[in-house]
């Protein structure tokens, strides 16, 4: 019984960890393509958290909703998915990193996340608990793609003739 | 089964994990290379995009006749305070600043205590179901402000200000606006139309964001910021007050 739970278990997990990739997949992609349209916006964004004079804050700006997309699209096709999950991760420690020092510096800020962010109006709370929470979440979806880096329909799999 | 058979099988297996070992390691290598590659070119292409779009700003760019402040702002009366007003024509509580310290802020440069300096910038053009609003309300009001008329397009339009979030007035509204505050003058509908004054709108949201000006309404008395204690749009008695003691 134990055993055939087990092996169960066994199977679905990379079906489970494919559902993990594609998903983690289509957060970059969206994060990136509601950016991507006003860099201006994003620029503004990342000078809003204060931590670099605004000529760097607007490269920053333009360079991650490209970065966003394109390591989406690696993870979509499931190219060196272990060292992509990787990037992801680091590139979430960053964010959180942010969000936690806008929140102990006590700047009335939108993390820019899923928009283009900048300071909030009078009357609106920053949601940094949640902000960090959603990206813990997809934290510990890059770290399991960074532990089990096999997954289903990965092109990783096609080239190492594996689990295609 | 003799027992050289048995060992020769053994050996091919040997190598042949030792082969697809070698393939898993090349693979690897190979694809962390594509990875950091593919990367490294789409970090570049928002770098391109970024600087070619700057390119086109400062190529298309029109500083409006008489602006002040690096030409950014436009100035109202000739105190000897500055007071910078940094709006954007689709900010709601830049709406009910207007409403509750406009005619303060007019006062005081009708009494020549300060010089009020507009700043109309354009931080919420994703709030405008990609119309840009922010964007072309700001451009039309650089074009009424060539045409003598900033303060009272100003007002017009924060008294037709559309929702947060709708399409925006467009062009046409824009241009009817004008004619009702006796901007008739076709320069003032062309300027609007062929987009004029876009640059000019980022070269100032621009301006605005260098100084870490991050939301709307910012006010500023002779370079510091003014705001109430709990963050709100500084009052007509603090507006007051503060250009009052910035005088000396």
């Amino acid at each position: 019984m134990q055993t055939a739970s087990r092996a169960r278990l066994a199977a679905a997990r990379p079906w489970i960890l494919t559902a993990v990739r594609l998903g983690l997949a289509a957060v970059w992609i969206i994060a990136g393509g509601l950016k991507v349209g006003d860099l201006g916006a994003s620029g503004r964004a990342v000078n809003a958290y204060e931590l670099m004079p605004y000529d760097a804050a607007r490269v920053v700006g333009a360079v991650q909703p490209f970065l966003e997309i394109a390591l989406g699209l690696l993870l979509l096709i499931g190219l060196a998915v272990r060292l992509s999950a990787g990037i992801s991760a680091l590139l979430l420690l960053i964010f959180i990193a942010g969000i936690v020092s806008a929140w102990a510096r006590g700047l009335s800020i939108d993390c820019g996340c899923f928009s283009s962010g900048g300071a909030l109006g009078e009357g609106q709370t920053p949601q940094y608990l949640s902000e960090i929470a959603r990206d813990v979440g997809f934290l510990i979806l890059a770290g399991a793609l960074l532990w089990q880096p096999r997954t289903r329909y990965s092109l990783d799999g096609k080239l190492m003739g594996d689990l295609a | 089964m003799s027992k050289g058979t048995k060992e020769r099988a053994a050996a091919k297996r040997v190598v042949q994990q030792q082969l697809a070992a070698e393939r898993r390691r090349a693979v690897t290598l190979w694809t962390s290379v594509a990875v950091v590659a593919v990367l490294l070119i789409a970090g570049l292409i928002g770098w391109g995009v970024l600087a070619g779009q700057q390119n086109d700003n400062a190529d298309n760019l029109t500083v409006p006749a008489g602006a002040v402040d690096d030409g950014t702002a436009f100035p109202v009366g000739s105190g000897p305070v500055n007071v910078d007003v940094y709006e954007d024509f689709m900010c709601p509580i830049c709406h009910e600043f207007e409403q509750q310290s406009g005619d303060t802020l007019k006062q005081l440069a009708a009494d020549d205590k300060a010089t009020i300096r507009y700043h109309p910038i354009a931080i919420l053009d994703r709030a405008s179901n990609g119309t840009q609003y922010s964007t072309r309300a700001s451009a039309a009001s650089a074009a009424a402000f060539v045409g003598g008329k900033f303060t009272e397009y100003h007002d017009v339009l924060y008294a037709n200000q559309p929702e947060e979030g709708s399409n925006g007035l467009d062009n046409a509204k824009l241009i009817e606006l004008g004619k009702s505050v006796g901007l008739t003058d076709a320069k003032f509908a062309d300027a609007i139309n062929n987009k004029t004054y876009w640059a000019w709108a980022t070269k100032a949201t621009d301006t605005a964001s260098e100084r870490s000006v991050s939301s709307t309404p910012t006010v500023m008395i002779n370079g510091k910021k003014v705001s109430e204690a709990n963050g709100a749009p500084p009052t007509p008695a603090t507006l007051t007050t503060a250009v009052a003691s910035a005088a000396g």
